[in-house]
């Protein structure tokens, strides 16, 4: 099992398993978290870090989507709410349904998603990138190049959510828990002689992916 | 990390207050921004145009960037439209050569799988009583940009969002005709050694893309290969005639 695919999935509750404390709340609004070890919702140990005989391929990264809105209408009809069905207004201003949740990935220090003038911004949008997927909420962005963690890198999967309760539309009660705001990120595992090879293919620019690390694996016994 | 894939989302959404609305525009946003009003018929800048989240200086690659714009999507609501310019050229036009507003978000929605028209209250008199309603209906795109557009080294690009009957006014009492509207683009930047790689893609006609990158850097590695090894052979060979 040298070439493992993974995920991380990440719940501003901790899918209900961590304290009250800890949940994602609305005064969190504004801040970027880390989702590994940012002290919200579920959390892992340690820094997201490889290891010398490891190599990471992050491959897709996602968030809880949002809507832009229109102010009510007192003729508005209809139906199929999608994942907003039972979703009420918070205030009597009105402006987007969700979380207005961003993913980044940061390696070491650097974020990796720049504005078009170099600086850093919050990231994918989970419109752009939703999860979950739904009918209602399908993928704008794909992460293609991948996102290379080499041997020995931090690695940070960072959420920014610009909900809050007074001028939003949300779960009434899940917006202040959390609950609501979910960060997806799906990543390969290369490990040992895999990781080696994944560096050669670094190295001779091709495509880290287990299609390429098996063709190499191949070139190499037919070599011998 | 030379080749990035990046995204850059606009919402006509900055702090303002709740009688007034949002106001101009915002380098990062907040949890207090609120609409700002976009007028009809006028083309508005992404990136620098002032409503919304803008960025602090225009849309350009450097010497050493090249801009591969994959994907562009807006609010299909209020009959929005997308558009790119490159420099002062528009990349959208009519069959008879004039200019036009781009795509429609209609056939390049954002988010995709949005409704037609952006969900609204449904018109209780009390926010308590206040649920979303949304048009039934999932959008998927009719529009795929292919081929890309390049943006090349030294060009300054803009995403214009255009919609022929404005945003609502910017009073956002309970019930009132506030609205948010996004524009949405998907580019892959390539810095460095691999903008030089692009440049020579462009002038071979090859697609810009990161497999076609990577096949070039292979071809490169493999013809300095194929020298090493051909200049050992003829050592070899001339050591042997000795």
């Amino acid at each position: 099992m040298s070439m493992r695919s993974q995920v991380y999935a990440w719940n501003g509750t901790g899918f209900g398993t961590v304290a009250a404390a800890n949940n994602y709340v609305a005064a969190n609004a504004g801040v970027q978290i880390s989702v590994f070890i940012g002290g919200l919702g579920n959390n892992i140990t340690m820094p997201a870090e490889t290891t010398a005989t490891e190599f990471v391929v992050i491959e897709d990264i996602a968030c809880t989507p949002s809507l832009g809105t229109n102010g009510g209408s007192a003729a508005a009809v209809g139906a199929g709410a999608e994942q907003l069905t039972g979703w009420l207004q918070n205030a009597a201003e009105v402006e987007v349904a969700g979380s207005r949740g961003y993913v980044q990935v940061r390696i070491n220090t650097t974020d990796y998603f720049l504005n078009p003038d170099n600086v850093t911004n919050d990231g994918i949008p989970g419109a752009a990138s939703p999860y979950p997927r739904s009918l209602g909420y399908q993928p704008s962005f794909n992460l293609y190049p991948d996102v290379y963690v080499l041997p020995g890198q931090v690695w940070d999967v960072r959420y920014t959510s610009y909900q809050s309760s007074a001028n939003q539309w949300g779960p009434a009660v899940t917006n202040l828990t959390g609950a609501a705001h979910n960060v997806f990120c799906k990543y390969t595992l290369y490990d040992g002689p895999d990781a080696l090879i994944a560096n050669k293919l670094l190295e001779m620019g091709i495509s880290i992916n287990p299609g390429n690390v098996d063709w190499y694996k191949r070139s190499l016994l037919s070599a011998q | 990390m030379s080749m990035r894939s990046q995204v850059y989302e606009w919402s006509n959404l900055a702090p303002g207050t709740v009688a007034g609305g949002g106001a101009g525009a915002v380098l990062r946003r907040s949890q207090n921004d609120l609409p700002v009003q976009v007028p009809a018929n006028q083309s508005t800048d992404i990136f620098i145009g002032g409503i919304g989240n803008n960025i602090s200086t225009p849309a350009e690659t450097t010497a050493t960037q090249f801009i591969v714009i994959e994907d562009i999507a807006c609010t299909p609501d209020i009959s929005g439209a997308v558009q790119v310019r490159i420099n002062t050229t528009d990349y959208f036009q009519n069959p008879d050569v004039t200019q036009m507003n781009g795509v429609p978000g209609l056939a390049s929605p954002y988010p995709r799988g949005s409704p037609s028209v952006n969900p609204t209250g449904n018109g209780a008199a009390t926010t308590a009583a206040q649920t979303l309603v949304l048009t039934p209906n999932n959008l998927l795109k009719s529009f795929d940009l292919y081929p890309d557009v390049y943006v090349l080294p030294g060009q300054v690009f803009q995403i214009l969002y255009t919609t022929p009957v404005g945003t609502g006014a910017t009073q956002y009492a309970l019930n009132a005709a506030g609205q948010v509207v996004s524009a949405f683009v998907k580019y892959t930047l390539y810095d460095g050694p691999d903008a030089l790689i692009a440049n020579k893609l462009l002038e071979l006609g090859v697609t810009i893309n990161p497999n076609n990158v990577d096949w070039y850097k292979r071809s490169l590695i493999e013809q300095q290969t194929a020298a090493a090894t051909a200049a050992v052979a003829a050592a070899a060979s001339n050591g042997g005639a000795a």
